[in-house]
């Protein structure tokens, strides 16, 4: 046997080795294209799931602006508590302490998480929407079981202000009322999402993002909020003065249809959720969703369709009849004690029913019907909120012999304040039907606007204008006059109907429909009080104040000039009429109190029965002012004698006076101007 | 592979092999009670002393130049090693101060919503309302206010008394 020498032995021993070695690098290389190859996407998705958090990028709900740029709903991030009860170390010591930094009832919070407990449950809410000193203070108890979630409030800093306009919020933050519903899609954001790689402290190292946030879009409205404010609070003294159920003011541009204010009274406060019935029904928006019998204010689209449809001008005789009327066998009475022929003008002044009725009658009732929807009754308005009301009218097609009289001055018809405002827009902008816009612009874009449509000539428009004025200078609606500018308007007092007695009732809806100043109204505004009473509560003694109220605030934000000087020139305040509280002794007449006769006009100026009275229009051209003349004067001369007199001088080039518009001599209406060339 | 036990049975296997190999003649007789003698007992060490001064190290520009051709290597591995880690280093530190900054930022964005909001709040209508009726101030009435115009120090409007 050959002997084993060394050199054999040390090579089979290395050969060992290296074998040993290869086998360890092969397994290693194996091992290695295991884990980099077959099992690549495991070990990755693995190591992401250790390495990488998925953060939600918040898109917080956009803000809702007026139009002065103030926020009125606005989301603000907030943390809410939750707790694993199986993990808490002792619930009766943690529920303690949870209780005190949350300002919670502990027994409260002790047995809903014994509760869970015993339930095998994980999760349990413990406050929702925290203050940040409340999380503050929670995570310095540096506790590993109390879990933080990141969400987002809404919050309505002004708190009840444009509350019906901005409606309010679920506990999901999703819109439940106001724009804040029907604008939910622009509203609401979508939250994105990053990929953030940490370290084993989970400190984040770098981000990638997975889907960029979409915030909310910001939405201007067309509200000013100190315009919302006082006509909020002038509604709600109104309401709580004369003891009304609800009220609503409504103000609007009536050029281009924007939206100043609108106010609904009861009102709530939009970051309370509602709890009992009466939460909700505080929540209908009276202005837009409540429709009523207008009254007499109705009168005005009555007589803008007579000076259409008919040869009736404003001076044209209207036999009042002496404010009895039978009509298809049923007897009409007037409110008042009666009027015999008056002047168109002053039956809108007067607000005589029985003249309305007369000129309806000649108007026909598919005139009268193409007018009232021609005006926007009938239909929806378009404006962004839910809910809306487009009222009722039958189709002509259907009145009743009476229904032509009793649309005439404004019932068998339901509208609401909305449409009121729309209507009143068409007079005061010469003719046309501009749609209520309430968006003033969506993030940075400003919202197509429907083309106006022309609904009456603007020689009807100027007409109704004039006529309107007479009601607030000479009629019943003296309560709205202005200091320092025109105004023209219409009161309106309606009986409300009693279903269940299927009657009338002495509670009536009182309303003021009018517009400052009257040669280019700046504002119209709108003013309902539904369920008053009394005499007090007819719409020249309970709108007519607020409507002066607001429309003064208004006119004095839209800094518009005025057009009168402050006080009143003595000659065009017109003379105390007696006010024959004719709708007390209404009351108590035996007389029955049939469907046409129940829209009553505040302290109507009637005199006595027994004289009717011709129409003063005359009279009132008497005591009406004369242009003077100025020709020849220099400037100074004649701004020195305009001021003496009370009357606006519009003044062109320098010089002396050479002409003037209106000549001398001619009668000066209340809120004209005297446009005077001087030339040297 | 050599092991001590190997070793030491190899070397007492060789001195058997010598002694019989070798004639018992020619090696005197022992005595018996002599010691043995020690391994290299007759080995003697002494002290030479040699005289080295004379040796001159010759230059060698060819080492040298190895030498600082290898230090010059590792310094540039060195740097590339750097230039390769630093981008990945000075990322992941930026990584982190942008992560954190971007934390502030959001943290400073809900701070100022939340003190937009309660700057909205403090300039309610309804409040500043409340605060004006405290201290008597009322809105001016429509005579009282007087409009300027061409006033150019920006003045707009002015109140009476």
């Amino acid at each position: 046997m050959t002997p084993v020498t060394l050199r054999d032995m040390v090579e089979r021993r290395l050969t060992w080795l290296a074998g040993i070695v290869l086998l360890w690098g092969a397994l290693i290389f194996y091992n290695l294209v295991s884990l980099q190859v077959f099992h690549h996407s495991e070990f990755v998705r693995k190591a992401r799931a250790r390495q990488e958090q998925v953060i939600e990028i918040p898109a917080p709900r956009g803000v809702v602006l007026d139009r002065t740029g103030q926020p009125l709903a606005m989301s603000v991030p907030t943390d809410s508590v939750s707790v694993n009860p199986l993990s808490v170390p002792n619930i009766k010591v943690d529920s303690e302490l949870l209780a005190r930094e949350l300002h919670l009832d502990p027994a409260e919070l002790c047995a809903r998480m014994q509760q869970a407990f015993d339930n095998r449950r994980g999760f349990l809410w413990v406050k929702r929407n925290i203050s940040a000193q409340e999380a503050e203070d929670l995570r310095n108890l540096h506790l590993d079981w109390i879990r933080f979630e990141s969400g987002s409030q809404r919050h309505y800093p002004k708190g009840t202000l444009a509350a019906h306009v901005l409606g309010g919020v679920d506990f999901e933050e999703k819109g439940s009322w106001g724009v804040e519903r029907s604008l939910e899609a622009d509203l609401r954001g979508e939250p994105g999402q990053v990929r953030l790689l940490t370290d084993v402290k989970r400190r984040g190292i770098e981000e990638q993002l997975t889907s960029e946030a979409r915030p909310g879009t910001t939405i201007t409205l067309t509200i000013d909020e100190r315009l919302q404010f006082v006509a909020e609070r002038e509604i709600a003294a109104a309401v709580a003065q004369h003891h009304a159920v609800s009220g609503s003011v409504v103000v609007m541009d009536p050029h281009d249809g924007q939206i100043l204010a609108l106010a609904s009274f009861p009102t709530y406060d939009p970051n309370q959720p509602p709890v009992t019935a009466a939460d909700q029904e505080n929540r209908a928006n009276h202005a837009v969703g409540v429709p009523f019998e207008p009254g007499s204010v109705f009168k005005v689209i009555t007589l803008s369709a007579a000076l259409e449809t008919t040869k009736l001008r404003p001076d044209s005789p209207i036999n009042c009849h002496g404010g009895v009327l039978t009509l298809f066998q049923r007897t009409i009475h007037d409110s008042h004690l009666g009027y015999g022929i008056l002047p168109m003008a002053l039956v809108l002044a007067h607000s005589s029913n029985i003249g309305a009725i007369e000129i309806g009658l000649q108007v026909g009732r598919e005139n009268m019907y193409n007018y009232v929807r021609r005006f926007g009754f009938n239909q929806r308005t378009g404006i962004p909120l839910p809910g809306e009301a487009k009222g009722r009218l039958r189709n002509w097609t259907k009145w009743s012999g009476t229904s032509l009289a009793s649309v005439s001055m404004g019932q068998e018809v339901s509208v609401t304040t909305l449409q009121l405002a729309q209507a009143g827009s068409v007079v005061a902008n010469g003719g046309l039907l501009v749609k209520p816009r309430l968006i003033l612009k969506e993030g940075d874009e400003v919202p197509p606007s429907r083309p106006p449509v022309r609904v009456i000539q603007p020689e009807t428009a100027i007409a109704m204008r004039k006529m309107m004025e007479g009601v607030v200078l000479v009629g019943t609606g003296r309560g709205a006059r202005l200091q320092g500018y025109t105004v023209g308007g219409k009161t309106g007092s309606a009986q409300i109907y009693d279903y269940d007695s299927k009657h009338y009732t002495h509670t009536y809806n009182g309303s003021f429909m009018g517009f400052a100043p009257l040669t280019n109204p700046a504002v119209v505004v709108v003013v309902t009080l539904n369920g008053t009473h009394g005499t007090a509560g007819f719409g020249g003694a309970a709108a007519a104040p607020v409507f002066k109220a607001v429309a003064t605030e208004a006119l004095r934000l839209l800094d518009v000039p005025k057009d009168l000087p402050d006080e009143p020139p003595p000659t065009l305040v017109a003379k105390n009429e007696s006010v024959d509280d004719l709708a007390i002794a209404e009351l108590g007449s035996t007389q029955p109190n049939i469907l046409e006769d129940k829209d009553d006009d505040d302290q109507p100026a009637a005199p006595p029965k027994e004289t009717p009275v011709k129409a003063p229009s005359v009279s009132q051209a008497q005591l009406a002012p004369t242009v003077p003349n100025f020709t020849g004067m220099t400037l100074r001369a004649v701004l020195v004698e305009a001021a003496a007199q009370g009357i606006v001088v519009q003044p062109d080039g320098s010089g002396v006076a050479r002409v003037q518009s209106p000549p001398p001599g001619a009668i000066l209406h209340q809120g004209e101007r005297i446009r005077v060339q001087f030339t040297r | 592979m050599a092991t001590a036990p190997a070793y030491f049975r190899r070397t007492d296997t060789a001195g058997t092999e010598a002694s019989a190999v070798r004639p018992e003649s020619t090696r005197p007789e022992r005595d018996r009670f002599l010691l043995r003698s020690l391994p290299h007992e007759d080995v003697y060490f002494y002290c030479k002393k040699i005289d080295n001064s004379r040796l001159v190290r010759e230059p060698d520009p060819r080492g040298r130049g190895a030498c600082w051709s290898a230090i010059g290597v590792a310094c540039l591995a060195l740097v590339s090693l750097t230039g390769v880690l630093a981008p990945s280093v000075a990322t992941t530190l930026a990584g982190y101060k942008l992560e954190a900054l971007r934390a502030e930022e959001h943290r400073m964005v809900d701070e100022r919503r939340a003190l937009e909001l309660q700057e909205a709040q403090l300039l309610s209508p309804e409040r500043l309302d409340r605060l004006a009726q405290t201290q008597n101030l009322v809105t001016p009435s429509p005579n009282q206010v007087v409009h300027l115009d061409n006033q150019a120090k920006g003045a707009v409007a002015m109140v009476k008394k």
